[in-house]
């Protein structure tokens, strides 16, 4: 047996102590359960905290870094680029992105992707701390639209970005002037709003630039509002002489328009988002009033027109009625085959305020108001009564002319001459033309008066002169012969007269002696005098001198 | 001969040798101990460390093991991507470091064990020496692998400039921990004697 060749110490061996049975499942097996549950928790932790990928393509990946660049939003970062891959087709770059959990509401097809670094643009610097930190994507959430994961970016950051309040207007002008994206745009010479794009119409006939104004400031936009570009330097010459307008320095570099409300429009309804607006050249071009009737007429001159300019203005006593419209040369009426200048003008009636404002009730203004509400009639009507038009320089400096209708009583009568292109109104020669027919009508006079008579009357004068100077010729020197006699005697009567009078002369002696006399006298008046200071009392008493 | 085939064993705790019967839980009359021939259940726990170690290992290597926040920039490295970073950084041979130490000794810790384990269960008489020492070598080799999770444990102390830089531990680092102590586990619950027992 075996145990008997144990050695007895083993014998004395103990048994151990038998416990009871406990069955159950090995507590050491919930370990993997545990690093499986912690596991997969941290599996679906990450999947959840995981965005969604997204692609966005840009033409570059100038500062992009895969793995670095983040997709940012007001400054919060919302992604990060992954990888940065070439489109198939080299055209265009290709980021994948991971966006953060919860952003999928977000990513629309009306959400916008731009790249943000240092720019210098005209109207400032941006993105200069993206100098330091490198380029970042921003990203405008946009929860409107249909949800993509693919999107497109954009070269240039918005100008404005969605969440901005305020609306958009589309403006239609034939050039683009100097306008470009970012140009403010300004009310009252506030900078109120920007340029947001502009385009060329499908036609090619106009510009279509985009703009958006700031709220509340879109208020003030309404339907009558007027545009009109402030850009660059607006320099112009007319009759009213030469201005310069700069709207400001911006403006200058970058173009902007500016916009303004008459105040008769300003109850006019608010323009709607999108509305489209005319924009002008400028300020005077957008507050002239919408000119929709026009009556044309012919004026023909006979002297020159020079200094007068398509567009010129048309006065009445001052106030504008109406536009050169065209000039050019026609039949002279009363020479023929000869052409003289015809200027073409329209007569502005809307320009004349409040014909239409006459009160129709009345029948006793019927006739009045047949003529304010007629034109034509009105014109007929005034050139009867004298209405003429001639030229007028509007401006010494520049030499510009313009249109000037007003009545002359006096003139010849006439009536509006029907029956051509144009109804014409009768002209008279302008005021340096009238100088001149006047200087011309005095030269006629002259021209037309005596003159040879006088001059033949004139003649018989100067014969007459011409004899009687000869004769005086004849007689001069037994003249002169007789008067050298006479000098001779005044000579010797002078010589007497001078020896009487002279000093030993006898006059001259006895002159002297009388003079003596006449010291003495004086002398002795003197001591007299001097003796009746001293002794007043002498007149009475006499002299006292012996006492 | 072996202790078992005679019904004796000796205690763990005090050394008594006693005598075991073949089946039921006994203990030691003297301490009080559980006494077994062989470590209890010694397979299966070993497998159940193993596998918890084996599934630890996947988010070790995923997720990062630490992030350098510095100046407002965060930057996360798995163990992998560290390795990476160091090797293109020229680092080679600190890169070959890590790599051993991080990647490489758990991963063939655990196929050494899953081997251990397998070739015990199949009652496998080959190369009974040489699985003797890959026990040993595993078990001494083990520990070494936590130098990387006290790296990281003494940057996260020790960086901590607030804005200029700041080192997070990361999930990968509470995972890589869980798999060096899980391996560990599991190396000490396998019992040699299985190798050897027919």
């Amino acid at each position: 047996m075996v145990a008997s060749n144990q050695p007895p110490e083993l014998e004395d061996v103990p048994d151990a102590i038998v416990d009871e049975a406990v069955k159950g499942f090995p507590v050491v097996w919930l370990l993997p359960l545990v690093a499986l549950l912690v596991g997969g928790w941290l599996y679906y932790k990450t999947l959840s905290e995981k965005g969604p990928a997204i692609t966005i393509s840009f033409e570059t990946a100038e500062g992009i870094e895969a793995g670095k660049t983040q997709i940012k939003f007001r400054d919060v970062s919302f992604g990060l680029v992954d990888d940065v891959d070439i489109a198939d087709d080299l055209k265009t770059v290709v980021l994948t992105a991971t966006m953060e959990a919860g952003t999928a509401q977000y990513l629309t097809d009306a959400s916008r992707f731009w790249v943000v670094k240092p720019r210098v643009g005209a109207s400032g610097v941006t993105g200069l701390g993206t100098l330091l930190s490198g380029a970042y994507i921003a990203f405008e959430p946009n929860t409107t639209g249909k949800k993509q994961k693919s999107f497109v970016g954009l070269e240039k950051p918005p100008i404005v970005s969605q969440d901005k309040e305020g609306s958009r207007y589309r403006l239609r002008t034939e050039t683009l002037g100097s306008l470009s994206v970012g140009a403010p745009v300004y009310f009252r010479q506030f900078d109120i709003g920007e340029v947001t794009d502009y385009q060329l119409a499908a036609d090619y006939s106009y510009v279509d630039v985009g703009i958006f104004v700031q709220s509340p400031y879109d208020d003030y936009v309404r339907e009558r509002t007027h545009f009109w570009n402030v850009g660059g330097i607006s320099m112009s010459m007319d009759a009213s002489g030469v201005k310069v307008e700069m709207e400001s320095l911006v403006a200058l570099l970058s173009g902007g328009i500016a916009f303004e409300t008459l105040p008769e429009f300003a109850g006019s309804p608010a323009a709607s988002e999108g509305a489209v607006f005319p924009l002008y050249k400028n300020r005077a071009e957008s507050l002239a009033r919408p000119i929709t009737e026009v009556i044309s007429y012919a004026l023909k001159f006979t002297g020159t027109v020079r200094g007068l300019s398509i567009g010129a203005p048309v006065e009445y006593r001052g106030i504008r009625v109406g536009t050169v419209k065209n000039i050019m040369l026609g039949k002279d009426p009363q020479h023929e085959g000869v052409v003289s200048p015809v200027v073409v003008m329209d007569i502005e009636p809307q320009r004349i305020m409040g014909y239409r404002d006459v009160d129709d009730s009345d029948p006793s203004r019927r006739e009045a108001r047949a003529l304010e509400t007629r034109p034509q009639q009105r014109i007929a009507f005034l050139v009867e009564k004298g209405l003429r038009a001639r030229l007028q320089t509007g401006s010494l400096v520049t030499g510009q002319l313009f249109v000037d209708l007003d009545i002359f009583p006096d003139a010849e009568p006439a009536t509006v001459i029907t029956g051509g292109l144009y109804p014409e109104i009768p002209t008279l020669p302008n005021s340096l033309q009238g100088i001149i027919a006047s200087v011309n009508k005095i030269l006629d006079k002259i021209e037309q008066s005596n003159l040879e008579e006088t001059l033949t009357n004139l003649n018989v004068l100067m014969v007459s002169t011409s004899s009687l100077m000869s004769s005086l010729e004849r007689d001069a020197p037994a003249l002169l012969k007789e008067m050298g006699t006479t000098l001779q005697t005044a000579n010797g009567t002078l010589a007497a007269l001078e020896a009487t009078v002279s000093a030993d002369g006898e006059i001259g002696n006895q002159l002297q002696d009388a003079l003596k006399e006449f010291g003495a006298a004086a002398r002795s008046i003197r001591v007299m005098a001097e003796y009746l200071e001293r002794h007043p009392e002498a007149m009475l008493k006499g002299k006292s001198g012996n006492r | 001969m072996r202790a078992r085939d005679v019904g004796l064993a000796s205690c763990h705790s005090c050394g008594l040798l006693l005598h075991l019967p073949g089946a039921g839980h006994t203990h030691c009359p003297r301490c009080g101990s559980a006494m077994h021939f062989r470590k209890v259940n010694s397979i299966s726990t070993t497998w159940a460390f193993l596998l918890a170690a084996m599934i630890a290992y996947v988010p070790a290597n995923l997720y990062p093991v630490m992030t350098v926040v510095s100046f407002g920039k965060a930057q996360s490295d798995t163990i992998m991507s560290g390795v990476i970073y160091l090797f293109l950084h020229g680092d080679w041979p600190l890169a070959l470091i890590v790599f051993v130490a991080s990647v490489l000794v758990p991963l063939l810790k655990m196929c050494a064990l899953v081997y251990l384990l397998i070739s015990v269960q199949r009652k496998s008489h080959l190369r009974k020496h040489q699985r003797t020492r890959l026990y040993r070598i595993v078990e001494l080799v083990g520990r070494w692998s936590m130098v990387d999770i006290f790296v990281v444990a003494l940057l996260a102390a020790l960086v901590n400039v607030g804005a200029i830089a700041t080192i997070e531990p990361g999930v990968g680092a509470i995972a890589f921990t869980s798999v060096v102590i899980l391996t560990i586990f599991a190396a000490t619950n396998f019992d040699p004697r299985l190798i050897w027992d027919r």
